[in-house]
């Protein structure tokens, strides 16, 4: 265990709780972009930087992703934490000035009118659709493309996806709607693909019913629904508890949600 | 390398090393060590090679002389060079056709060839062997200096200078934990730029959990002109596979990856080779020498980002992986490479290992100092003479680099700044140059070690143009992950491209501050952290640069395009449009090209004759070939319309009521009063003297500048309604109330610097003998031409020293001299002067000041003088002047004249004028107002002796000043003039396309020294066309 201080109050917590963590459970509010409770940590969005200060050590780090030390002092909201926040919020609204998310992020911080040229983007590369692909469908369809200024998400080469399941789950984490679900491109990826493949649940390995009582429209699915009502989030993010569980929890999970 | 065999035992090894030393001692042969790293190839080593390789057949000396092809040498100014053994001779720039002399003169004639010698480029002396070269002599080198010793292809030779006998003494004698402790004791720290210790860093991944670890050497070098790495594993790879080793035993690694750029190609052939003999003798592999311990090591090529120099994105790249890092801890030590514990190192790092076991701790840690230890390779890069690769020991100063190592900065031009670290690091100003080169002191100033790289810029390099050219490296090879490093980045570059075109703000730098602070404390990994460094340490030393491109959108170093269409008319104090008057000289147009000049210059004929053309110095053209005569297009063009219909009368506005007063007519009170009388003031000008002109009458003799060319200059200003009042001495005949009484609006005092400044020698005064220079220089224009003496001694630092003696030459002394404490080359006067002086028989002694005034019976006998040095140079560039004890000489003279400064004569001034220190008026150096309302002044009564260009610039500036203080506006600091018109280009022939400078046509020297005529002749109108096609109209360039 390691005891740390946020912002004075002192804390205990498990060796490799992130700042984040460890600030959440003292109630200390730190925003966040990039971050998601079932994602690894990434650090992509700087927003949540924090200051540390430890022996002779001041600096600054993301509390997302930067784990506890012990005796370390932790504050997150010093006169150098907003500025640099306040200036990390003005790049995003320079980059996305009508993206809603920022907008009231800006709002909050008393931010305007952003000093720089306007890019008029809807992606703040945060990269919350890569990650759920990649760690949690374990898909990989859509990845980081070029390198600084010309970075961006994309397919390989820019082409239509072959192994896309349409499962929406980079449209559902996408904090500024920046991916839209095309039903007609869902449905044509449907029928491109053969019946076996069809339903999300039965790529994860989560069910393995063949035949679809909902001609694989899968906005349709009532399983899809349920597991959204009762997680509170999109499906795609069941699939990593329930793996950890043996193959015949898995029924019961199911029968558990659509009782 | 045939016939090898594995070796099974450290004995084998033992036994291999001595056979190959035994081999190198014995051989007789003569070698030709030929340095071909990938900078000796692009130098044509190869043919080189090949030409030698030809002249030896011819010569049959197959069996006697033998070619060894190396790396780089760290020399790479003077690539292709070789070293003849065994005498040790070092040729330099060798070029395929001295192959043949080679041969024949040193090889088989033991005679040495003087051209292929290093000489050195101040002494001149021929230098032969490679140690005394001054590049060589003040490093360091226990890491590059092998580099010419072997063949970096073949192991034996490695072996031969006994390389893996540090492998021996570790496997045989200590154990990993000692090996920890000798480099933690020796003090290494990283050479990649962060500078951790090693010695720890090693700890830290011995003592991770986990049985499969991991080594990497990181060759991943980007930072623009770094190279030291690539020159390392390309001409002494075993080295680093040496350091390798040690360091996977110290471990406990058993994998070992090189991650190296493919752009690197040499490099990764040169260590695949070494990898794969090193294999073939047992010394990488399973069950190495019989000891049983396993290395291995694999090459892993990366595509060249930036970036993957990092450590975690070295490591994502090598797992094949985007290479992009990621928050630290758990730093690589713990979970690194496939997730397991890994060591990165940098090449030079590994590379220093072998010699730290082989000489011991206590060794290495005496070279360098108390936090830094041992030695660092630098790559010299940039405006500097000796371009290379240097080793020397940390601590060194900057100054014993870049001066006694790189040779200072080529062209005799002052040095800036010293950017280290590459985009990582900052500037060091020139006047931190004795700050020695430690990780600690280069955090200080604001810049890091980084891996070495050293880019040396001189007085032509905008360090806003600097930042933004790493501005935008960084911007293309940041990864993009982090927010804060991807958008902080190009907004900084966003701000500092606006900067260098004109378009930004006070507000802009504010903004660009913060920005820099943001970057570099929210980034994730190092490049985001170091990325502001450039920006913040040209801000911190330099933000004079940014502030002349805000506010008067003007690049002082004239680089930045935007706002500097051309340099040469930015670097003229007013600002004519150099590029279009000599266009229109190029299309014959010398009317039109007269009334252009007029704009900004009243005085084109004058100017064309003696103004110390700044626009030449910085004329593109003089960086390939010579300048374009600027200031002679000037003249001739001035002199074709003075000889024919003179000078059209300019536009004026409509008539004013107000009057202007001027006080003083030199070039800075006519220019101004040209000025006010075109905004259609009623200008007067008051001058004490009989006539008008001010220094142009009676300082610059006519022989430079004839009086009738000043008279029609000075008429022409006349033409425009102002009012010239001789022998009207302000203070004397009339005083400054009178003037406000009779209604002038505003006075302009522009009196100049005409009092001679003593000295300070004992028994100065009172002596007969002894004549003020300006004074001498009067009486001799206002007509008494009698001889000062015979035997002159003139003591000048300044640029009127030159005239007095010439004018004693024409009134017939027979030996003239003039002492200066400089070289010729710092000398305020331009070449072609200094050498028709001499032309005329005036003996110029340089680096010599004045000691004692000798003399008999109340009269001066001569001046025993003292040679000087020139020592540390101070703040401001120049060095101070040491005299030298004993080398006291003794001219003998009659008469001295001082010529050692001015300062402004202000005696007729009131008390309530603020006067400086230096007995020179204080004004607003924007409006040039004084403290009196209604009064200005500029010209040398501000500044001291300064060029007449000047004293014209300070002249139009007080016209504009003066126009909005009378109508009551608010003055908006002088406005730099643009291009007024665009001319297009003439069609060149293919013979105008090659013309050179003509030689300005001289007065022969019998002539010259009978009489006071001019000079310089001038050139013809058609030598004048054809210099003037020569300009390449960079103003007009896309």
């Amino acid at each position: 265990m390691i005891t740390l201080a946020v912002d004075n109050q002192e804390i205990t917590v498990k060796e490799g709780t992130t700042l984040l963590k460890a600030s959440e459970k003292l109630g200390i509010e730190i925003p966040t972009l990039c971050y998601h409770e079932g994602l690894l940590p990434y650090g992509a969005c700087r927003l949540c930087v924090v200051e540390i200060f430890k022996e002779k050590e001041n600096r600054m780090v993301a509390a997302c992703s930067f784990p506890v030390e012990e005796g370390m002092k932790v504050v997150t909201s010093s006169d150098r934490v907003l500025k640099r926040r306040r200036m990390i919020v003005e790049f995003l609204l320079s980059r996305c000035p009508d993206v809603k998310t920022i907008k009231d992020l800006a709002d909050r911080m008393g931010i305007k009118k952003p000093r720089f040229k306007s890019k008029n983007l809807d992606c703040i590369l945060c990269g919350l659709c890569v990650r759920v692909c990649n760690e949690i469908a374990g898909i990989g369809a859509i990845g980081f493309v070029s390198r600084g200024k010309k970075l961006k998400v994309d397919t390989p080469f820019h082409m239509a996806s072959d192994v896309c399941i349409g499962c929406g789950a980079c449209s559902s984490v996408c904090p500024t709607d920046a991916i839209e679900m095309e039903l007609d491109a869902v449905k044509r990826f449907l029928e491109l693909l053969g019946s076996e493949h069809k339903c999300r649940y039965a790529l994860m390995g989560l069910i393995s019913y063949k035949v679809c009582s909902n001609n694989y429209e899968c906005w349709k699915c009532k399983i899809d629904q349920r597991i959204r009502d009762a997680l509170g989030t999109h499906p795609i993010f069941a699939a990593k508890k329930i793996k950890k569980e043996k193959v015949n929890q898995y029924f019961s999970f199911l029968k558990k949600i659509q009782e | 390398m045939k016939n090898t065999r594995k070796m099974k035992s450290i004995n084998d090894l033992k036994r291999a090393i001595k056979t190959q030393i035994q081999k190198r001692k014995s051989k007789e042969e003569f070698i030709l060590t030929v340095s071909a790293g990938t900078c000796g190839r692009a130098r044509g080593s190869f043919k080189v090679i090949k030409a030698l390789k030809n002249a030896i057949k011819k010569e049959k000396l197959e069996n006697e002389v033998k070619i060894k092809v190396t790396g780089c040498h760290g020399f790479c100014e003077v690539e292709p060079n070789i070293i003849i053994h065994p005498h040790n001779i070092f040729y330099q720039k060798v070029d395929p056709k001295n192959a043949k002399d080679i041969i024949i003169q040193t090889i088989l004639n033991n005679k040495i060839i003087d051209e292929l010698l290093y000489s050195d480029p101040i002494t001149k002396e021929k230098i032969s062997q490679e140690n005394n070269i001054p590049f060589y002599k003040h490093q360091t080198r226990i890491i590059l200096g092998d580099n010419a010793l072997i063949d970096p292809t073949d192991i034996n030779d490695y072996l031969s200078i006994r390389g893996y006998s540090s492998l021996i003494k570790v496997l045989s004698e200590i154990s990993s934990e000692e090996v920890i402790n000798i480099v933690k004791q020796s003090g290494l720290r990283g050479r990649g730029g962060a500078g951790f210790h090693t010695g720890m860093k090693w700890e830290f991944a011995r003592k991770a959990n986990g049985n499969t670890k991991f080594i990497i050497c990181n060759a991943d070098e980007g930072d623009p002109g770094a190279y030291m790495d690539r020159s390392l594993l390309e001409g002494n790879p075993h080295r680093v596979l040496e350091g390798m080793l040690i360091g996977a035993y110290a471990i406990g690694a058993e994998e070992g990856y090189i991650y190296v750029r493919d752009e690197y190609p040499l490099a990764v052939k040169h260590v695949s080779l070494a990898i794969s003999q090193a294999k073939k003798l047992g010394l990488l592999g399973k069950n190495i020498l019989g000891t049983g311990f396993n290395f291995q090591i694999h090459i892993s090529k990366g595509a060249g980002a930036f970036v993957c120099g990092e450590e975690t994105a070295l490591i994502s790249s090598i797992q094949g992986k985007v290479g992009e890092p990621r928050q630290r801890p758990p730093f690589p030590a713990v979970k690194g490479l496939w997730g397991k514990p890994t060591n990165i190192n940098n090449v030079e790092t590994w590379a220093n290992i072998p010699v730290i076991i082989e000489k011991g701790a206590d060794w290495f840690s005496k070279i360098g100092t108390n936090g830094s230890k041992g030695t660092k390779i630098f790559s010299l890069v940039g405006k500097i003479n000796n371009t290379g690769l240097v080793e020397v020991p940390i601590g060194i100063t900057l100054r014993e680099i870049i001066y006694d190592i790189g040779g200072g900065i080529p062209g005799g031009k002052k040095l800036k700044a010293v950017q280290t670290g590459g985009p990582s690091g900052g500037c060091i100003p020139a006047k931190l140059l004795d700050l020695p080169v430690d990780y600690e002191r280069l955090a200080e100033a604001g810049s890091i070690m980084g891996s070495g790289g050293m880019i040396v810029t001189d007085e032509n390099t905008c360090m806003v143009d600097l930042a933004k050219y790493f501005l935008n490296f960084l911007r293309d090879e940041s990864c993009g992950k982090c927010l804060s490093c991807r958008e902080g980045i190009r907004r900084m570059w966003e701000i500092v491209t606006g900067i260098t075109e004109g378009r930004a703000t006070m507000e802009h730098l504010y903004i660009l501050e913060g920005l820099a602070r943001v970057v570099k404390d929210a980034s994730m990994c190092g490049l985001g952290q170091t990325a502001s460094n450039p920006v913040l340490s040209t801000l911190r030393y330099f933000r004079d640069e940014y502030k002349a491109h805000i506010i008067e959108k003007w690049c002082p170093a004239l680089v930045c395009k935007r706002l500097i269409p051309s340099p040469c008319q930015d670097a003229c104090p007013v600002g004519i449009d150099v590029p279009s008057y000599i266009a229109l000289i190029a299309w014959g147009k010398f009317n039109e090209a007269v009334d252009l000049i007029r704009e900004d210059n009243p005085f084109p004929a004058i100017c064309g004759r003696v103004c110390n053309h700044p626009c030449e110095l910085n004329c593109k053209m003089g960086e390939f070939d010579r300048p374009i005569a600027i200031h002679s297009l000037k003249r001739t063009c001035a002199d074709y319309v003075l000889k024919r219909e003179g000078y059209k009368l300019p536009s004026i506005q409509s008539k004013r009521e107000e009057k202007v007063a001027i006080i003083g007519s030199g070039p800075a009170g006519l220019t101004a009063a040209y000025y006010l009388a075109r905004l259609g003031y009623r200008t007067t000008v008051f001058e004490a003297l009989p006539v008008a002109g001010g220094m142009l009458s009676v300082g610059i003799p006519s022989y430079r500048l004839p009086r009738e060319i000043v008279k029609a200059e000075i008429d022409a200003i006349c033409d425009l309604g102002v009012e010239i009042k001789v022998n009207t001495a302000i203070g004397k005949d009339l005083s400054m109330d009178d003037l406000k009484q009779q209604g002038y609006k505003a006075i302009f005092i522009a009196t100049g610097a005409h009092r001679s400044l003593k000295l300070g020698l004992s028994g100065e005064d009172g002596l007969k003998g002894i004549i003020d220079c300006v004074a001498f220089l009067k009486d001799v224009n206002l007509g008494n031409q009698k001889k000062p003496g015979d035997k002159i001694v003139i003591i000048g630092d300044d640029y009127i020293s030159a005239d007095a003696a010439r004018v004693c030459k024409r009134l017939g002394s027979s030996e003239v001299n003039i002492i200066y404490g400089r070289s010729r080359k710092e000398m305020p006067l331009d070449d072609s002067e200094i050498d028709q002086a001499l032309d005329e028989g005036v003996k110029i002694h340089y680096l010599t000041i004045p000691n004692k005034i000798l003399s008999k019976e109340g009269k001066v006998t001569g001046l025993q003088c003292i040679h000087t040095q020139v020592g540390k140079a101070d703040s401001r560039g120049r060095g101070e002047l040491i005299p030298l004890e004993g080398s006291e000489f003794v001219i003998d003279a009659d008469t001295i004249i001082r010529a050692t400064g001015q300062v402004p004569d202000i005696a007729f001034l009131d008390r309530k004028f603020e006067i400086s220190r230096w007995n020179q008026i204080v004004v607003d150096p924007y409006t040039l107002q004084t403290n009196v309302s209604g009064v200005f002044a500029g010209g040398d009564v501000v500044t001291g002796p300064a060029t007449v260009i000047e004293a014209i610039a300070a002249g139009k500036k007080a016209a504009a000043s003066i126009d909005s203080y009378i109508k009551e506006k608010k003055f908006e600091g002088y406005k730099r003039p643009k291009p007024r018109m665009r001319i297009e280009p003439v069609k060149l022939t293919k013979e105008e396309e090659e013309l050179k400078r003509p030689e300005m046509p001289l007065l022969s020297i019998n002539k010259r020294l009978q009489s006071f005529a001019e000079v310089e002749l001038g050139y013809t109108e058609k030598m004048a066309i054809r210099e003037a096609k020569r300009c390449r109209r960079c103003d007009i360039e896309e």
